[in-house]
Order: C-alpha cells, then structure tokens, then sequence
C-alpha cells in the first residue's frame, strides 16, 4: 500500500487531497517483484473517491475522476460553504441539487449521506465517520476490525473515534441517502385574539393563505391586531390586482410575503424584543449545550447611531435632529457603541423598557417612512399589475432589496430607488416595454446584490440603457 | 511547532536489519544519518519543513551521533553552511523550498561550488511544482547547470530515494561538487517502506571534531585569481568525473523493452506516472516491465553522453518526458545525437506540454500522440491512441454536469490574529480610498484571496517593503507593505527595513507578529516567546526596529480593529515623514488554542472555574446581507438557511468551531454593523457567587418574561415566534430511498494485480478532517 497527500500549504481550511494505491497481495507473495505505484490519480482509474464536503464530491467529478465504469463515490451531503458564496449580498449559495446529481450520474455507486450531522451525532470529528464509510464501502479488502484495531493502536480520542467510524460503517452499509439536516422553519404560534383576523385569511385565495396566516401572526406580535389588520387591508387591493392580471394568487402570495417583512421592519423596538424572547434564550441555551439552571452570560454588541436614535422620536422632532446633525457632519460618523449584558437585571430592564416602546411605534418617526415607502411600493405593484402579472410580480420581489440597519439599509434603499427611476417609472409611462422591464428589473435586481459598492448595478444599468437607445435608433 | 516527530525520531533509531515505514522526507533524514552527516541544516518551506522539525526533535540521538543541527534563517545562511565542507572532510545536508529557497541562496551556492568541497555536500530540494505549489512555478534544473551542482531527481519510491542520497554523497566526494537532490510534493508526502541501515557518524563531527583548522590554501577561496582556475576545473575534471561516477554506479537506469525501435527518456521523479500510463495503455506490467525502453534518469544533471547515446542508437525516435519549461534535457540530447552524428528524432515539448504540471491525463495523451507519430513496429497506434482519448472522454460532460464550482482556496485560521488586522484595512479604505498594497510570504498572502482580495504585488519572501520603495514617491497617497514576523527575519529587516530608512523612506509596514514562522508549521524565529532550547532568544521586532531609527512605532493588538483602524489612518495621514511601523500583535492562534486547550482540560479536571467564551448570531435579527462574512472571512463564520418562513436569503450563523476571539463583536462595532452578534460566555465549575449571581438575574428577568402574561391573560404577545421546529424538506427531487444501481464494470481494466485506488478530498484545518494515517 502507498499512500500521498497534498496538503496545500500545510493548511487551513482548504481542500487537502490524498491519494492512495493498495496492491491486495502480500509483497511477500510477490515473488521478489515490487509493484510500481503511481503518486498522481488518474482520471477514469479511481475505484473509490471519497469527500467530506458536498462541494468537493462534486468537484472530482468535475476533474473527471468520478466513473460510471469504475468509481464508487462517498460523499457527505453536508455543505461547507466556500467564502464566494458566503460574501454574496444575497444568496449565493451553491444549487445544492446540481451537486448531488452529478456525483449520483457520474457514479457506479454514489453512497451520499451527512456525514457531519452523523459526526455531530457522536461528538466526533468527520473524519472518523469517513473512514467508517470507506470500510463499510465493501470496497477494500480490509475488514472493519482492522481499521478498529487501528484506531485502537493510535491512542488518541480512541472513544469518540470509534463511534464516528461506527456510525459511518453502518451508513455505508445500509447504502439509504439520509437528506442534510438544516434548522426548520420557525413558524409564529396561533393565538385567540387573532380569529376574525384569520378568518379573513381563509376568503383569500389557498396559495397565498399560509403566508398571510404567517404575516397577521408576524405583525400582531410586532405591533397589535390593528396593524395586522392593516397589512390584510393592504393585501385586498392585491387581491383585486392579482386577480385582474390572472395572477392565480402568484402576486398576492409573494406580495403578502415581502409586505410583512417591510411593515415588521427593524427599528430599535424590534431588536429589544427579539433581544429579550425567552424562546431566544431557549434557542441559545440549546446551542450551547447548557445544563439546567447553568450559569452563563449574553453580551449583546450594539452600536446605534443619531439616525437608529431618532427613529423612536415624533417625526418633527426627528427630521430636525437629522437635519442638523446632517449639516455637521455626524450623520452616519456619530455612534454610541455599547455592549449590554441581556443575562444582567441592568442589561435586560434596558432592552425590556425599549421593547415596551412598542405602543409608541405609530407615533415615531421611522414608523411614518415606512409606511410612505410601504404606500409606493404597493402602488407601484398594483400600477404594473394592469400591465403584467410578471412585471408585479418582478416589483413585488424588489422589496428583497431593502433590508438591515445602518449603512445595509441605506444602501439598499438607495438600489431600490435607482431601479425605481432608472426601470420601473419608465416602463409605467409606457417609455419601456413591460416584457423587458420584466427582464432587466430581475437583472438590476441580481446585479445591486452582487457587490457592496454598487459596481455590478451600475454596469447593468448602463448596458440596459445601451440596448435602449439602440432599439430607439432602430425603430 | 505544529506536529510533534516523536513516534518519526524512533524511526531514525532503525538499524541493520529493520524495515523503516513513512514518508519520503523522513525517508531521506534517515538516509542522511546513514550517510555520516555532520551537520544539517536548512529553512522550513512545504514540502520539506519535516526534515527540519524531525531533526530538531530527535536532539538526543544527533548529540549522539555528533550531528549539528541549524535552524538558520533563511536559505542563503543555510547554503553557506555547506562552506565546512569545502576545507574538511564532512559530510553535510541542508534543505530547502524550491525554487523560491535556490533564489535566496543562489549567492552562496555560486561561491561553494566555484572552489569544490572535499566533503560531501547536498541541498535537499523541496520541488514544489504543479498540484498543491504555493511559488512560482520554475525549475531548480538551471542552478544545476550555471554552477556546476548535480542534480539528482530519483524514482518516486523510497528505496530508490534513500539510495540516491547515499550514493550522492559519495558522488558529491568522487567529483569534489556539491549535489541537489529535488523531491516533488507527492514525492516529500509518499508513504512506504525500505530496509534500514545504521546510522553512521562522520569522520569528524561534534563527537570527533576536526584537530586545529586546514592549513591557508588560496585555492580553497572562491576569489580571483582562482576563480578562472576553479571555472576550467568544474569542465574539464568535475563534470567527467561525476559522469564517470554515475555511470560505473549505474545510479541511471535502463528498462528494457521489446519495442526497440522507440524508447522513452524521463526525469527520475516522473517514472512511476509513465509506467502507470503505459500500463494503462496496456503497454507495461504493474511490476515496471515495459515494452517500450525506458532510459530512467535519477541524476537529471549532467547527462551521461554515453548512456544517451547507447539508449538511443538504433531507435527511430524517443520521447524526452521532462516537466517544466524549458526543456534542458531535450536540448541536451539532441546537441548529444547531433555531435555523435545519431539520427534518432527527439520528441519532447509538442505531444507533451510546454508548461505546466505532467499529470496522468497529459502523460496518457502525450504518450499516446507519440506513438501515433511514430507508430513503432508490432502496436497498432491508432487503436492505443483511442483507448487514451475514450479514458478521458467523460470528463467535460462531467465537468458541465457540475458547473463552474466556487473555489476553496486555504484561508486564515478560525480566531487567526491577522486577519482583523485586514478587516481595519477594509474599513481605513472606506474613508481614505483605495491603497497600494504590497503583500508579502506567509499566511498573511491569504488576504489576497477572498473577501479581503487586498494585494498589488508580492515580490518574495520579505520583500513588500522593498518593492514599494518606487511606488511611494510616485504615487499620490502613502503604499502600505504587510510582512510576517518570519518575512522580517528572514529578509525583510535588511532588504526591506534598513534600505528603507537608509532611503528616506515615506511608507507605512505592518508587521504580523504571530510569534512564529506559522505558514510552514510553527517554526521558531528569533522573536518567538520560546525557542529550541525553551528560554526566549531574547530578540524583539520592537527594539530591533528602534535601533535602527524608525521613529514612528506603534504596537497594535489586533482584535482591536477600531484601534488598529484609527492607527492606520494615522500612519496615513500623519505629516511625519520617514518609515511608519505598526506592529500588529497576536499570537498564532493554532499554537495558542493547543496550549489554552491543554491548559483549560486541566483546570477543569481540577475543577477551577473556566469561562469559555463563544459569539452567535440572532438569525431573527440578522437580515442576509452578510456585511459581517465580507469584513472578517472567518472560517466560522458562516451561513444557514434562514429559518424566517417569510424570508428566503440565508442568514449568517456562528459554527461549532468558534473559539471565541472576538473578531465578530469588534467588527459589528468598528464597522457599525447590524446588532444581531452575542457573545456567550459558559461558565463551567462555577464558584458558589457564579451561583448567587445568577439564580437572582434569573428569577428578576423570569418575573419580567412571565409579567405580560399575567397581565393580559395568558396571552403571549412578546413572543414574537415561538419555537414550532417544522421538520426541514427534504432536499430537492427528494431522493431518500436506495442509491443509483451498480453499473457494469469495464473488463479490460480489471486484473487481480491492479491497485485498487482511492482519492479522498477533505478539508483541511484543525480538526476539519485530516485522514492522517
């Protein structure tokens, strides 16, 4: 047997590549010869190729190393994500799908299970479970007492290593696709209070009714049963217009999606009360892996600025202050840091007494730009529906554009407004037609969230007015 | 340092009779003990930094044989080392990366090998070449050439490795010139067997030391006027007597074969990858029997006119397989042919690759193209050359298949100190714009990768200030050179710093004190806290610095990015001219969670309070637009699905890994980010106040949490999601019953003595899943 790695620069979280050849005889029964083994794989001459990432199983196959005529192929069905797709403003995550079914097409044999929910499982480290599925592969004429023996003879967290590898073996063994476990969706619990307002979800069409459901909970909890009846009041004028454009409930489903998330926008109020939820101390607790009554600390990193200040203050009030402070200078310079302890009596009366600010809300200033922007927004929407279902539906998405405090929010704000301007105005004059703003609405949407300084929405844009003026000139 | 040898120095114990396994650097260290060195020494660099740290492990059995071990400070000191063997009788290694190492000590190699060396002298060379490189991409192959140093590359296996590091020494002495001896990546990680020998002193070593110096002798001197003298010497006597040497030794050898009209030269190190190809083409056994003819050549410089000429004569054409560009032995041999008048076509560079690494699928293809051009007797090309092209024929539909793939290059460390250090550049370049970076060698060149893509040049090894000397006074605003603590002592000090003050100098260096050489392990520097001996060395960055004049000097935690930040900006604007020092000090974090971890087991098992301290994010508060992700890059920082049903981007999430350094929190702050970071901090053997403490804070905030509902009847209104977890979808298209049916399996390939081949990838990283055995 000859074994040989790659190990990158001795490191660190990149991909580690190991190669290894085993020749199933004793050289002793060789007859003197040595079999000559090769250091680098060849591709179409693997009989097992074996990752502990998803991404890095598919990435074999890209290599060629992955054969229907030859390769058994384990791979964890966990993701690691790579950091392209953590820093996308959006979702950059890789298509999950395409991964597993190229291992599974290029494959003799795919064996894909989650290798690190199992490790989770075990406390032990994935490798231990990887090895478990090698053994258990049936590929290599070793038994699964030798590895055992094996880690045995190492010594080191012989305990956990075992388990692991157990847990492995038997995956492979049974040779079942287990799906990779994330966390749930957590849904807001039903109240009482909230019948009448219910009800009025059941008249709406079936697509659209969970998301409502989940958006009059959302909003009564957020505010009261006032303001959950408002985003329904909202929601009526999408129903007309989703039904006038033959929509089938498309429009007010994604509508009622993003219209609750902007009418529970997050303004200090919000953060004090998700701050202090007892099911987020649960939730923290569980993470921690805390026994009962354990002592712990939660120290919460904020740091406010005039404009996060103001947003409780009377509107009048409020644009003074930011007026003034915008003529000096601090808007945006000026924070107050502070680093509250939510677990101290102090910490959590702070965050209590701000939370309990919620019947203020309507009176505030923040409140009252909210619902301005909230009030064009939909009309924007109903607008475009006499238009198109598609063009709605395109508008409706571009709320995803606003979200976050601070400078997220501000330059999201700011990448809504431009497309509002630059696509959307136009094509409700009649200055563009509706099937390519449909189009470019979705790729100026794709381009603001590609980079934070707002490169790859200007380079859209202005190709966008490229072919405009073309098509003017040819016409 | 980052492994401990202690199960490899029993292997170097080995003697007469017993069977050594492990890799092939440990493999040469041995062969060295067995070869009577009396010194080594080198500068660590993958893939050979386990040659240094086994030695400097194995200290009781080196004091035993009388060996001297050196950890110098960079290459050149390391080549100039091999000057004891120039006057005296020992025998001496040292060890380095190539090429980048060869560079630095191209220097001193020129003047040893000028005046010749009496004792055997070899440079071990980590090739670091093709898959998994982390330096240019050049040959050491012409160092061997311009200064008359042998060039052996052997046979991928340890046998013939160790072999050819014995038999070195004794040509290095035969022929009075030092020897390299290259060794590629896989070659350095190969595991295998070979049977040992005992290890034997040298002549004269540390255990027998040389009585009273060598007499003066002028000649010995690589200084003019013999320098004209040594030039003819190295022609006329060395190189004759290094070929006569390698050819009464046969260290070349010739595979026979039976299609005797072709053969096949190749470079030592690439011989099992062409047997494997030719065996795969049905052309060779699994044992290296071969019907095309093999000249195998383990000493790569010089040839052996000879032995080219008898291997080629008779034959219509050989194929030169020679990685790397350019293409030295293939122009060596035709000169050859030409000046026997031998009319044997040499193919080389065409059917194979003029650059770039020669791996399974370019030696399948190359073979196959020139057996098609010159269709030997008794094979049919054509069918040998589809068999190659149906090999690899799946593989763009594969390729397509899977998409363009996000790379996963290596990263800084989870909790690594340098990269806040990257986050404060980020958030200074917001408010001054953009500046010119020079980057330098070491983990610190991660920072060239994403998120940070920081960088404008990286010119060697603790160069970035100096090759931003004519960048500052041509450019409107201040450039900024990052260096590691290894980078400064390595080279940087003189090259970088004191050139710089010499000059005048207006720019700013940041120096990453990590404490250690970290990229290639954990070497000790002479700043480090520690060293071989135990006790400090005694030598600081700092005062170094100040006794060479800089004047404007500020040392910098790094997890404190609004202060490294408001530093920088300083160093930047600041009308104080001359050099601008931060030291950006941190501790390497591997080093220190090995330590901290060993140190808090045991508290707790003695049952001391311990207080371990880890971040989170509030998924319900974070809003996806992973601002954090982009500012820190932190391995354990990462995404989820979000759990809010009415929201679809994943929001960023702390993983299991976290160990709790900081970085989030302080870049939430300085950055002013959403506030959705905590930090929890578990408090294990609590003391009896940990108790008090907390059992009031409890039972005050319970009666706050219940309060609501007492008030409004049972009625949860501050709740705004309770915990329902709904079971996840399944991924999409659902498959969770059996797995694809087995397929046929292609016949011709199977034979009971095929290997049986696995390839695994996992990720690197603490605990990431490194199968080590």
């Amino acid at each position: 047997m000859q074994s040989t790695s790659i190990p990158g620069v001795a490191q660190r979280t990149g991909a580690t590549t190991y190669y290894i050849e085993i020749v199933p005889t004793p050289l002793s029964a060789l007859g003197g010869k040595r079999p000559v083994l090769a250091l680098t794989p060849g591709i179409g001459d693997i009989d097992l190729y074996v990752a502990s990432e998803l991404m890095e199983g598919a990435r074999g196959v890209a290599g060629g190393f992955v054969t229907p005529e030859r390769t058994t192929a384990i791979a964890s069905l966990s993701r690691f994500y790579a950091m392209n797709e953590k820093i996308a403003m959006g979702d950059g995550r890789y298509e999950q799908d395409r991964l597993t079914q190229a291992i599974e097409q290029n494959a003799k044999r795919a064996l894909l299970f989650d290798m690190d929910a199992l490790a989770k499982e075990n406390g032990a480290i994935v490798n231990s479970v990887m090895l478990g599925a090698i053994a258990g592969s049936g590929q290599l004429p070793i038994p699964p007492e030798a590895f055992e023996a094996a880690i045995r003879a190492d010594g080191k967290a012989v305990e956990t290593n075992l388990r692991g590898f157990r847990a492995g073996l038997e995956a492979a063994r049974k040779r079942e696709m287990t799906p990779a476990i994330g966390p749930g969706k957590r849904r807001s619990k039903a109240t009482s209070d909230l019948a009448a307002l219910e009800r009025r979800v059941a008249q709406a069409p079936t697509a659209a009714q969970e998301m409502m459901r989940e958006g009059v909970r959302r909003l009564s909890a957020y505010q009261d049963r006032a303001y959950a009846g408002l985003y329904l009041d909202r929601l009526d004028f999408i129903r007309a217009a989703d039904d006038a454009a033959q929509a089938d409930g498309r429009l007010l489903y994604e509508t009622a999606r993003h219209l609750a998330v902007r009418m529970s926008f997050e303004d200090v109020i919000r953060v004090a009360q998700a701050k202090i939820d007892p099911a987020r101390f649960e939730r923290i607790g569980a993470e921690l892996k805390l026994k009962p009554g354990e002592p712990y600390e939660l120290v919460e990193f904020l740091k406010p600025g005039i404009e996060e200040m103001c947003s409780v203050l009377p509107p009048w009030l409020a644009r003074r202050i930011i007026a003034a402070s915008e003529r000096r200078g601090w808007l945006g310079r000026v924070h107050w840091g502070m680093e509250l302890k939510t677990t101290s009596v102090s910490g959590y009366l702070r965050f209590w007494m701000l939370a309990k600010l919620r019947r203020w809300r309507p009176r505030s200033h923040r409140y009252a730009e909210e619902q301005a922007q909230i009030e064009s927004w939909l009309g924007l929407i109903r607008a475009a529906a006499s238009r198109s279902a598609d063009f709605a539906v395109e508008i409706a998405e571009c709320a995803r554009l606003v979200k976050g405090y601070g400078d997220t929010h501000s330059r999201g704000l700011a990448n809504y407004r431009t497309i509002e301007q630059r696509v959307i105005d136009p094509a409700l004059n009649g200055d563009l037609p509706a099937a390519r703003a449909i189009d470019a609405i979705a790729s100026a949407r794709t381009a603001a969230l590609v980079d934070p300084d707002g490169g790859s929405l200007v380079r859209c844009l202005a190709e966008l007015d490229r072919h405009e003026s073309f098509r003017v000139a040819a016409e | 340092m980052e492994r401990s040898f202690t199960k490899e120095v029993q292997a170097l114990r080995l003697g007469a009779g017993e069977t050594f396994h492990g890799e092939g650097i440990l493999a040469v260290t041995k062969a060295l003990l067995q070869s009577g060195v009396s010194y080594v020494g080198g500068y660590q660099g993958a893939p050979v930094s386990h040659l240094l740290d086994v030695m400097v492990d194995a200290e009781d059995l080196l004091a035993d044989l009388g060996v001297h071990v050196e950890t110098c400070t960079n290459e050149a000191s390391a080549a100039a080392m091999l000057g004891a063997s120039i006057n005296y009788p020992l025998r001496g290694a040292v060890t380095w990366k190539s090429i980048v190492g060869t560079n630095v000590a191209a220097d001193a190699l020129s003047n040893l090998s000028s005046p010749g060396v009496v004792g055997g002298a070899m440079i071990i060379l980590g090739e670091d070449y093709g898959e998994g490189a982390s330096v240019i991409q050049e040959r050491s192959y012409a160092y061997a050439m311009k200064s008359s140093i042998w060039l052996l590359d052997p046979r991928p296996d340890l046998p013939t490795i160790v072999h050819c590091v014995e038999k070195g020494f004794e040509l290095s002495e035969a022929s009075h010139a030092p020897v390299m001896l290259e060794l590629r990546i896989r070659a350095c990680h190969v595991t295998g067997e070979f049977a040992a020998k005992d290890n034997r002193r040298g002549i004269y070593s540390g255990q027998n030391r040389v009585p009273g110096p060598v007499k003066f002798d002028y000649g010995r001197l690589s200084h003019p006027p013999v320098t004209f003298v040594q030039e003819k010497k190295k022609v006329e006597e060395r190189m004759p007597a290094a070929r006569a040497f390698i050819r009464e030794h046969q260290l070349n050898e010739v595979l026979p074969g039976d299609l005797a009209d072709v053969g096949i030269v190749v470079m030592g190190g690439l011989t099992n990858s062409v047997l494997r190809a030719l065996a795969r083409l049905d052309l060779a056994d699994r044992y290296g029997a071969t019907r095309v003819p093999m000249l195998v050549l383990n000493v790569v410089y010089p040839l052996v006119p000879e032995e080219v000429r008898e291997f080629c004569a008779g034959k219509r054409a050989v194929l030169v397989v020679e990685e790397g560009h350019p293409e030295y032995i293939e122009e060596a041999i035709n000169v050859e042919l030409r000046r026997a008048d031998i009319q044997t076509r040499v193919i080389g560079k065409g059917p194979l690759p003029r650059a770039g690494e020669y791996t399974s699928d370019v030696l399948l293809t190359g073979i196959a193209a020139f057996l098609t051009e010159t269709r030997p007797h008794g094979i049919d090309a054509d069918a040998i050359a589809q068999r190659a092209e149906s090999m690899l024929a799946h593989r763009p539909a594969a390729a397509a298949a899977v998409g363009d793939l996000p790379p996963r290059p290596p990263t800084f460390c989870t909790g690594c100190p340098e990269r806040p250090v990257f986050s404060a550049i980020k958030l200074a370049q917001r408010e001054l714009g953009p500046m010119h970076i020079s980057a330098d060698i070491g983990c610190h060149s991660f920072a060239t990768f994403a998120p940070f893509s920081f960088g404008n040049s990286i010119l060697g090894y603790g160069m970035s200030l100096a090759s931003a000397a004519a960048v500052g006074p041509n450019l409107d605003r201040r450039p900024i050179a990052i260096m590691g603590d290894g980078g400064f002592w390595h080279n940087g000090l003189i090259t970088g710093v004191a050139s710089n003050v010499f000059n005048k100098g207006d720019g700013v260096l940041i120096v990453m004190q990590n404490g250690y050489a970290s990229a290639t392990g954990q070497q000790w520097l002479p700043s480090s806290p520690t060293s071989r001996s135990g006790s400090a060395s005694g030598v600081t960055i700092e005062q170094t610095l100040k006794s060479l004049g800089v004047k404007w000097l500020r040392t910098v935690h790094t997890y404190g990015v609004a202060k490294m930040t408001a530093t920088l900006k300083e160093a930047m604007r600041t009308a104080e001219k001359g050099l601008k020092v931060i030291i950006a000090d941190g501790e390497c974090q591997l080093v220190r969670q090995r330590r901290v971890r060993a140190e808090e087991a045991e508290m707790l098992k003695r049952g001391e309070r311990v207080v371990r301290t880890r971040y989170g994010v509030d998924d319900e508060i974070c809003t996806g637009d992973h601002s954090c992700i982009r500012l820190s890059g932190c391995p354990s920082l990462t995404v989820k699905p979000n759990p809010d049903p009415l929201r679809t981007d994943p929001v960023a999430t702390v993983i299991e890994s976290c160990v709790g350094c900081g970085l989030c929190g302080e870049v939430a702050h300085a950055a002013v980010l959403c506030p959705s970071f905590y930090r929890a901090e578990i408090i294990r053997n609590p003391t009896r106040w940990d108790w008090v403490k907390h059992s009031f804070r409890s039972s005050v905030i319970s009666w706050f949490t219940r309060a609501p509902a007492t008030r409004e009847g049972g009625k949860q209104q501050t709740a705004t999601q309770a915990s329902t977890p709904l079971p996840n979808p399944p991924p999409q298209g659902g498959r969770e019953q059996t797995v694809c049916g087995e397929r046929e399996s292609n016949p011709s390939e199977k034979g009971p003595s095929r290997p049986i081949t696995l390839l695994i990838a996992a990720l690197g990283g603490e605990g990431g899943g490194v199968l080590t055995h």
